[in-house]
């Protein structure tokens, strides 16, 4: 190729492409939501002459166009196989894949935070708590399963879980950890399948001394597919999709959950919110304050209060049976101060703390 | 705004590339002074005018001193432009600086003022410095048009972190210049190579910065990973700047002189200096270190001379004390290598010139990316094995190899390396034209990659914007 030629393909190939995308992105219509990244989107901002003497308009606009631009996702995913194939980087923005499996990396431990966890747990008991049969467990998250195979940095799980001991001693630990392995959660999310954790379910169960026990032949295996988990949109990498599979039974089907901050009634399973913007909904409707799970058939009159994360809500149904009724808070959405106006702490009660290490490890979103 | 952002390169510049393009020759300056003023309001609104009044001041004073060219008072009117070219940059930037060490040393309670210091002012101060200057000196014509000398002082591509480009440089092309295809594609190029450099390689080494900062088991192998680091991430950072700089100007037909020349392969800090921020090197030289008598006087004022010239290197980076040491620790090595030290490093073989050379670069960034004397002399203290650190740990051995690669394309980007090689290859004809079907294609991808790393919004500061 002459110098001429080339300069002519440089020249027009930058113009093109520059042009090109002022072009489309003036063109084509701005997005509300990033399915991938699960969040809404920066808006085109509105003018004021504060904001543009201010500078605040500009910054938005900013935000905006990076936001916006045609094409994000494909970019994105340009960036991450740059960054680990070209770079040779070991994660990007602290995502990696091993065997198919999409990992965050959770690091370092948060000493600080494991004792606000425990202060905060320590709080509630001696509010609400005194003389109650109290357990807790800790759920692993996907990076300690794989980080040392890997060679990928990993918190120290130890540490997290003596601090929590030394910490809280009124509670009983249920330990679940060998209960677990990488299998056991999806691929492209942070979340642990429902389908594989019948044991982790009879071992809490046997830990809390309730006789019922649950397993894979109790349940009927419904599929809903494709599942693009969380970590999907963040690893900006094409992964096969996994199957999200909810274990349902009569029980279940009947069962009635009672949402108290919308006041409203609904089904342990929503599978219409699949397609919505985190299918992981489909348990107990996602993301809630405070939800009562009412078994219709109860065969003891024991109940039992969750407190609980996103990993609670497919858990939850697994417990149904061994007790009349679930309660399940989530105190990221519920103020401690709160709970009693809700709550009856009787006698005949199990609780659970169950919360997953990286809520631990960022316990300051705990109300 | 930020090169290295979508705003600029999906919205400003095509938009001005098209206008500019579109527009007559006598128009062309006007819509490059409309799109610099824009450019400048977009990052910094409050103090848009500012930069206004510079220019018009430089302006008015070009004028004045023409006028009184031959006159008794002479010398007036450059004292003038030159007290009240430097009154904004001292207030704005040493005002702080003055306060806290007159508490310091007096033991009073003076308010800091927190000023923000406007975006790019100590280079536009020095470009229209040197513009009076070089008129007073008959190196330069005055500029008769307000509108060319502003285009001048606010030329978006060189704005705000240089190179300071001296009204000499593009004196003629402010007036007249050509465009061409082959300057078209040239800035083209460079534009691609500099943006790539910023924001593949600068803004990842950044990225490892942080972690430095962020981690607290630090280690002695960190403490040095993160010295290498940084002097890598400040290289291309600033030189990605100047490539774009001169890619643009070169595509809107000026003409900017290098500003670097591989530094890190140096022999000497002499010689580092002549390859490194080389517009701010002549701009002290010229306009400081040459009138103060240079090194034609006796050893002792020669000595004064560095020392001052150095000194005020310094405080142009920053008011704070390890910017003062910073400039003091390079007088220090530029005397002793005057005075006996290059002799020494001539007669040792160039493998060792190149490590002193390169460890006391290395020093030296530490001292001037440290945010006070206290981070200063902790983070030196670390290097040295002085904190009591282990040699390493499994985070810091993750990092070196998450960044490995990054930091091994770094050293050899630093190298010229690639440059020799392509252009070697390109004396042959059939090299050549491999080499042009290539060159498309790689800065294609680079845009590619560069307009990914864009979209994910990563880390993307430029460091040189502080100064």
């Amino acid at each position: 190729m002459s110098r001429t030629i080339k300069n002519i393909v440089v020249t027009t190939c930058f113009i093109a492409f520059i042009l090109g995308f002022f072009v489309i992105n003036a063109v084509v219509p701005d997005a509300e939501l990033s399915r991938s990244e699960r969040r809404r989107l920066v808006a085109l901002p509105a003018f004021t002459w504060a904001k543009l003497f201010s500078g605040d308009l500009f910054e938005e606009f900013d935000k905006y166009t990076v936001d916006q631009f045609v094409l994000r996702d494909f970019f994105r995913g340009v960036k991450a196989y740059a960054s680990y194939n070209l770079f040779g980087r070991l994660d990007n923005n602290d995502i990696y894949m091993t065997d198919g499996s999409i990992i965050k990396i959770e690091y370092p431990l948060n000493e600080q935070a494991v004792l606000n966890a425990a202060k905060k747990f320590n709080y509630i008991y001696e509010q609400y708590l005194n003389g109650l049969d109290v357990y807790y467990s800790v759920i692993p998250d996907k990076n300690y399963f794989s980080a040392q195979k890997n060679g990928h940095l990993a918190m120290d799980y130890k540490r997290m879980l003596e601090l929590l001991q030394s910490g809280i001693k009124e509670y009983k630990y249920i330990d679940i950890f060998d209960c677990l392995d990488l299998e056991d959660y999806y691929s492209t999310d942070i979340h642990w399948r429902q389908d594989r954790i019948m044991d982790v379910a009879a071992r809490l169960l046997e830990g809390m001394g309730n006789p019922y026990r649950p397993s894979d032949t109790r349940y009927e295996a419904r599929k809903l597919t494709p599942f693009f988990g969380s970590y999907y949109g963040q690893a900006a990498l094409r992964v096969q999709p996994d199957d999200l599979v909810y274990m349902t039974n009569d029980l279940l089907e009947t069962a009635i959950v009672y949402d108290f901050e919308t006041r409203s009634e609904s089904n342990v399973y929503m599978p219409d919110k699949f397609n919505g913007v985190d299918p992981y909904d489909v348990f107990l409707s996602g993301a809630k304050a405070l939800l009562t799970v009412t078994n219709p058939m109860p065969v003891s009159d024991r109940e039992l209060i969750i407190f609980r994360d996103s990993f609670g809500s497919s858990i939850a149904p697994l417990l149904l049976e061994g007790y009349s009724r679930i309660t399940l808070v989530d105190l990221r959405y519920v103020a401690t101060g709160l709970l009693d106006e809700y709550i009856d702490f009787s006698e005949n009660t199990d609780i659970l703390f169950l919360y997953n290490t990286i809520i631990i490890n960022n316990s300051y979103m705990l109300k | 705004m930020l090169f290295s952002s979508i705003t600029f390169l999906y919205y400003f510049l095509p938009a001005v590339l098209v206008l500019y393009y579109l527009v007559p020759s006598s128009m062309k300056n006007t819509v490059l002074l409309a799109a610099s003023l824009f450019f400048y309001f977009y990052g910094e609104p409050a103090y848009s005018i500012l930069m206004i009044m510079a220019s018009l001041s430089g302006y008015l004073h070009g004028l004045w001193i023409e006028k009184a060219r031959n006159g008794r008072f002479a010398k007036v009117p450059l004292v003038s432009s030159i007290i009240l070219g430097l009154g904004p940059l001292v207030y704005f930037k040493y005002t702080d600086f003055l306060i806290s060490n007159v508490n310091t040393v007096f033991g009073s309670n003076l308010t800091p003022l927190r000023l923000a210091l406007p975006i790019g002012i100590s280079f536009y101060t020095f470009q229209i410095m040197s513009y009076t200057i070089d008129v007073y000196r008959g190196k330069a014509g005055v500029q008769r048009n307000f509108f060319d000398f502003a285009t001048y002082v606010s030329l978006f591509p060189q704005l705000i972190a240089g190179p300071i480009v001296r009204y000499t440089t593009i004196e003629a092309e402010l007036e007249n210049r050509t465009h061409s295809l082959d300057d078209f594609a040239y800035g083209v190029n460079r534009f691609i190579i500099g943006l790539s450099k910023k924001v593949l390689l600068a803004n990842t080494l950044g990225e490892l910065g942080k972690v430095f900062s962020s981690i607290d088991d630090k280690t002695l192998l960190l403490y040095w990973t993160y010295a290498v680091a940084f002097t890598l991430q400040i290289y291309f950072d600033f030189s990605g700047y100047s490539d774009m700089a001169i890619g643009m100007g070169r595509m809107l037909g000026f003409r900017f002189l290098e500003n670097f020349n591989y530094p890190l392969i140096s022999g000497s800090i002499t010689e580092f200096w002549r390859r490194w921020h080389m517009s701010l090197g002549t701009w002290f030289r010229d306009y400081v270190y040459i009138p103060m008598g240079g090194n034609r006087i006796s050893r002792l004022k020669w000595l004064r001379n560095i020392t001052v010239v150095w000194l005020l290197t310094g405080l142009w980076h920053g008011a704070e004390w390890n910017f003062v040491i910073w400039g003091l620790y390079f007088a220090l090595f530029l005397a002793l290598e005057k005075l006996f030290l290059k002799k020494l490093l001539d007669r040792i073989p160039s493998v060792f010139r190149h490590l002193y050379t390169l460890f006391f670069i290395l020093i030296s960034f530490v001292i001037f990316n440290a945010d006070g004397m206290a981070e200063c002399i902790m983070n030196l203290k670390g290097m040295f094995g002085m904190l009591g650190v282990p040699l390493t740990s499994s985070a810091t051995t993750y990092y070196l190899r998450s960044y490995a690669l990054t930091l091994v394309v770094a050293a050899i980007a630093a190298t010229p390396v690639v440059t020799d090689l392509l252009n070697k290859l390109s004396q042959k004809s059939r090299g050549a034209a491999i080499i042009n079907a290539l060159e498309p294609v790689v800065l294609g991808l680079l845009l590619l990659v560069v307009t990914g790393y864009l979209v994910d919004g990563s880390f993307n500061p430029f460091l040189y914007f502080r100064f």
